[in-house]
């Protein structure tokens, strides 16, 4: 029974959230302040959270204690692949990075930093790139940002940069190293097309058409890598970021890295390295040599697995139910644990948490295997 | 009334090929039309092949009467014998072969190059007896060219009618997860058996946020068309999920 | 023209059930009155156990291939299906007229309960839907229980009992509630064995039926069997989707298109022929139990003794008030089932106000007015769960279909609880239309309406038959 005059839980969410919408869709410079103001209201409001994005204490458990001491022994969150459009054209999508930043902001100790995985925007546009920029403001915890394709290709970079900075950079954090490296560039299939700088942005958006190049880190950026790393001590355990997956998984799809054997090389010499990317929305695992590879999801829509070329190690997310619009998508959280090793937690919308541990990868699928799909894809 | 439950297929289907029931055609302005007598000299239904040509009457039935299983039966086997006999070593299956068991076929020889006069005794004079590699390639454009129509518009927000900037192949790069080999099949959310093109209007409406296409829609022949075309050598598996 | 409709029913199923069934190399150009050809030896759903199958009816193809199933009744009324009927009762369940019988004296007696005032009838009442349209039930000392009733008709189709699921058999379910201490009150099985054995006419009944001596097992199984009869159907919309379009009227006919489209009904509650039972057994949480209680708190702290493994502490939590609208999870332990509660059958749904676990929703319209705003949000909202955006007329339509899902047993007193509902329109307590049509709050994309110039859902065949006299 509803008491009267006090507001549930919902009804107050609801007002605060139906203000924030409000801004966003009126979004101009001059509100653009405003907007921020009531997002942080949101999340600053007295403990209120979207009920939607309440976590259970067994998977908030940081599982980053266990043993010694040295670096790691926390934990960061990740949001990825939101691929917002215009608010006008596709508020689903950002009905859906607005219930990632709830979820972040609810978690229970708070992440050290949120990585944002890429493709932030659908098609580069300023407004979309603007929008999400906005809604970011609303994360409680640092925010680090990375690059992917749909955020490039339209300018060539230009308002994501001036919006967040270096598309590659690198910081240390309580012991460990991480990277994010940019490596979503494309050799240019474009001029000689005369394509206009919207077709080459919505060739880019597509995954399967054959006109697009392969992703590559490129020489420059292995070389500001190579010059990075130079500095950082071998048994300094690594994280590396990057939008696409650093290693050859489907080459249609560009699933795929031109230049991955040569980044991994580079990678080689450290005793601990994790590898962490997006681009491709499904729960995806891969070890190479002693890197470990883990993929995020996108909270916008699942990827299908590739017909050919997925990695062994990889358990598959159970297919998902398109009659649900956020089946298969989700965010997550990796913890970095003592030693620097990751485990990472997918948290599927809707669904049982799955937990991909470094133990899992490092056995070779020998121990700790996550939950097995119950329909793989076909 | 009752529902006439004692045809069997073979009549239904000589039953769409009497005169005065080429129901597919009637509909379909730019299909051939087989014209046939709609009687013959004596006053008897006279029923048409599928070849264009060949033709028999029903004795004692007259246009417009119904037929008896029977002589529904006994006629589509005298227009296959008749057909039969015009076309000896034509390729045909006596049996309906359940596609997935069947065996691979045999290779087919080569066509040859362009038309020839003669041809070494082997029986010509039909349109799968006589065909060239000329044909082969205009035939395979043609269908290449409706696959790539499907395709466009499976890529394209905008020709799907969609509203919100989503395609189809946002999810489905190369159809990938379509699986279209598998309809018929029980859509366990629409709670019903569903074709592909019941999916594919599903998606138009939902994620897509489009109108559904007729179900004689072009574009959604285009669609099917790509989607099965992705497909090219996987098994049929009807009803599998 | 002016349909047979008995002989035309007839012919439907029998046509409806192989096409459902069989392969179509299997039916294609068969005669029905011919015997069927033998399946190739390679066919993977080809039958291979013998099958007790009726000859008549739809008894022509064999509805659960794999296994040997029980005797499906030749007489079955439409809207009950043979194929559910043969998934549902296990061979050897058959009910006999001397279990049902038994079944249904003791179904009606007070004597199972504490005190000799509640029996299963009480909150199961054959006169009013096998309900009894209290909010949540009241057992011994009218003390409360948590949930509503669930009507007894065609719950032998169900997948699990209760709300929760916890029992696997009508057999199993039986037991509980005659020692639920809210309900019926008894302290044990033995006690129950002694009470009725004390009793000379059930003493000599239960040795006359199964030879043997009273025994609780047998007290379940006796009920099971009695409830194996309460199959329902032959409502109008069973003589609509098997050919007779006339039984429904236009309005019943938006509706059904509204439920199997922009109304999303059919994601859970999907009906067709060769499965009426318009409920897929699964569990969701649709947000009924947020509504009342501060559903994170509550699941942090069942989560809790969920990952202390303390089975005890438990069962104690299902059985305290706030702790039973964590539903299915407290059965399940799964994270995702925190919240969840079976879907319930349509069948009947007219006749068993009030509605959900809880009984909370007075009317027919509440639960379209629930369901129009996407549910109550709340962490673990089932993903489906969005608004519809329906206008009112629509919600008619809606409510207006569900009134045909009323078997002819019930015509009449359908009719009276639909009038008493529609009296009832103006009282819309969970109706909020601004959320519902997305003008506040964020609950999803709106489906689209059916569009009947382009397709009429209502007369698509794929879920009954196809039927020439229908056009």
């Amino acid at each position: 029974m509803a008491i009267k005059g006090v507001k549930s839980v919902e009804t107050k969410y609801m007002e605060e959230r139906e203000a924030l919408f409000k801004s966003i869709s009126q979004l101009g410079r001059r509100d653009f302040v405003k907007a921020a103001g009531i997002s942080a209201a949101v999340v600053a409001s007295k403990g209120l959270m979207h009920p939607h994005s309440f976590q259970l204490v067994d998977i908030a458990k940081a599982e980053t204690a266990n043993g010694g001491s040295g670096a790691g022994g926390f934990t960061f969150a990740y949001i990825s692949d939101t691929h917002l459009y215009k608010k006008t054209l596709n508020d689903r999508f950002i009905r859906s990075i607005l219930r990632a930043v709830d979820d972040v902001n609810a978690l229970n100790p708070q992440p050290d930093f949120v990585f944002f995985g890429g493709d932030l925007a659908q098609l580069g546009a300023k407004e979309e790139l603007d929008l999400g920029a906005q809604i970011l403001k609303g994360v409680k915890a640092p925010v680090k940002m990375m690059v992917g394709e749909h955020d490039w290709f339209l300018d060539m970079g230009q308002h994501w940069q001036q919006l967040f900075g270096a598309p590659s950079y690198s910081f240390d954090h309580k012991g460990v190293h991480f990277v994010v490296l940019m490596s979503v560039n494309e050799k240019d299939f474009w001029t000689q097309r005369g394509f206009t700088p919207e077709q080459r942005m919505q060739t880019v958006a597509g995954l399967d058409n054959g006109t697009q190049s392969r992703f590559e880190v490129g020489d420059a950026g292995r070389q500001w890598l190579k010059n990075d790393l130079d500095k950082v001590d071998a048994n300094t355990p690594v994280v590396v970021f990057s939008h696409s997956p650093l290693y050859k998984y489907y080459r249609d799809w560009n699933f795929w890295t031109e230049d991955a054997d040569q980044v991994q090389a580079i990678l080689s010499k450290f005793a601990t390295c994790t590898v962490i990317h997006g681009h491709t929305h499904q729960m995806l695992s891969n070890r190479i040599g002693n890197i470990n590879f883990h993929g995020m999801l996108s909270t916008a829509w699942p990827w299908p697995y590739a017909p050919t070329g997925l990695p062994k190690l990889t358990v598959q997310m159970n297919r998902s139910d398109p009659f649900d619009n956020l089946d298969g998508c989700g965010d997550g959280r990796f913890n970095v644990l003592r030693g620097g090793t990751v485990d990472q937690i997918y948290s599927l919308w809707d669904r049982n948490p799955v937990t991909v541990r470094a133990s899992y990868l490092a056995s070779n699928g020998t121990s700790d295997a996550p939950a097995a799909t119950k329909l793989v894809s076909y | 009334m009752r529902i006439s439950r004692k045809i069997s297929l073979a009549a239904a289907a000589a039953a769409i090929l009497t005169a005065g029931g080429v129901a597919v055609a009637q509909n379909r302005t730019t299909n051939p039309v087989h014209d046939v007598p709609a009687a013959s000299a004596n006053g008897n239904l006279v029923v048409g092949l599928c070849d264009g040509k060949t033709t028999a009457e029903v004795p004692g039935v007259k246009p417009g009467q119904t037929l008896t299983p029977k002589q529904a039966q006994d006629v589509s086997d005298r227009l296959m014998n008749d057909w039969k006999a015009k076309n000896p070593g034509a390729n045909w299956d006596d049996a309906p072969k359940v596609a997935q068991n069947a065996p691979p076929p045999p290779a087919r020889p080569a066509p040859p190059e362009g038309p020839v006069a003669s041809n070494g005794g082997k029986q010509e004079a039909h349109t799968y007896g006589s065909y060239t590699k000329r044909d082969e390639e205009i035939w395979k454009a043609s269908t290449d060219a409706f696959i790539e129509q499907g395709r466009q518009i499976f890529h394209d927000a905008g020709r799907l009618g969609g509203t919100i900037g989503v395609s189809c192949d946002m999810c489905h790069p190369n159809a990938a997860n379509t699986h279209p080999e598998t309809y018929p099949k029980y859509q366990v959310q629409l709670g019903r058996v569903a074709m592909l093109r019941d999916m594919i209007n599903w998606c138009i409406e939902n994620p897509v946020r489009g109108k559904p296409l007729a179900d004689d829609d072009p574009k959604l022949k285009a669609m099917e068309a790509y989607i099965l075309a992705q497909r090219k050598g996987v098994a049929l598996e009807y009803g599998k999920h | 023209m002016r349909i047979r409709t008995k002989e035309l029913l007839q012919d439907a199923l029998k046509w409806a059930l192989p096409l459902a069934l069989l392969t179509s190399a299997a039916c294609a150009g068969r005669d029905p009155a011919s015997p069927p050809p033998p399946p190739p030896p390679d066919q993977p759903n080809a039958p291979t156990a013998v099958s007790t199958t009726p000859s008549t009816g739809v008894g022509d193809v064999n509805p659960a291939p794999n296994h040997p199933t029980a005797k499906v009744p030749s007489d079955l009324p439409i809207g009950v299906s043979p194929v559910l009927y043969a998934i549902s009762v296990a061979p050897g369940q058959e009910p006999t007229p001397e279990q049902v019988k038994l079944g249904d004296k003791l179904f009606d007696d007070v004597r199972l309960s504490a005190d000799n005032t509640v029996a299963c009838k009480t909150c199961h009442d054959p006169a009013r839907g096998f309900v009894d349209h209290e909010v949540t039930s009241i057992g011994i000392g009218k003390k409360h229980g948590q949930r509503n009733a669930p009507t007894v008709l065609n719950a032998m189709f169900n997948a699990t009992q209760f709300w929760d699921g916890r029992a696997a058999t009508l057999e199993d379910q039986a037991k509980l509630p005659i020692l639920n201490p809210v309900e019926m009150g008894m302290k044990s099985g033995d006690e129950v064995v002694a009470k009725l054995a004390a009793i000379p006419e059930y003493r000599k009944a239960f040795l006359d039926v199964y030879g043997r001596e009273v025994n609780y097992e047998d007290v379940g199984r006796a009920i099971a069997a009695f409830e194996r009869t309460q199959f329902s159907g032959n409502a109008p919309f069973d003589r609509f989707i098997m050919g007779d379009d006339k039984a429904i009227d236009a309005q019943a006919k938006r509706g059904w298109a509204l439920f199997n489209g922009k109304g999303r009904c059919n994601e859970c509650h999907a009906g067709n022929a060769v499965n009426p039972l318009f409920s897929d057994q699964k569990f969701h949480n649709i947000g009924v139990a947020a509504k009342t209680s501060n559903f994170a708190d509550l699941a942090r702290e069942a989560q809790g003794a969920v990952d202390r493994g303390n089975q005890e502490e438990i069962d104690r939590l299902a059985l305290e008030s706030k702790f039973t609208n964590l539903g299915r999870f407290l059965v399940s332990k799964r994270h995702n089932d925190i919240g969840a509660f079976k879907t319930p059958t349509l069948r009947n749904i007219a006749v068993t106000a009030p509605y959900m676990h809880d009984g909370s929703f007075a009317t027919l319209y509440d639960v379209i007015d629930h369901y129009n705003k996407g549910g109550i949000v709340n962490p673990y909202l089932d993903g489906g769960m969005q608004r519809l955006g329906l206008t009112e007329p629509e919600i008619d339509d809606l409510v207006h279909f569900l009134g045909t899902l009323t078997s002819e047993r019930y015509d009449a007193y359908g009719k009276t609880e639909m009038a008493r509902m529609n009296g009832k329109k103006g009282q819309r307590p969970e109706r909020d239309t601004l959320v519902a049509t997305g003008k506040k709050g964020d609950t999803g994309d709106v489906g689209p309406t059916p569009d009947a110039k382009i397709k009429d859902p209502s007369s698509d065949g794929v879920y009954g038959v196809f039927d020439a006299a229908k056009k």
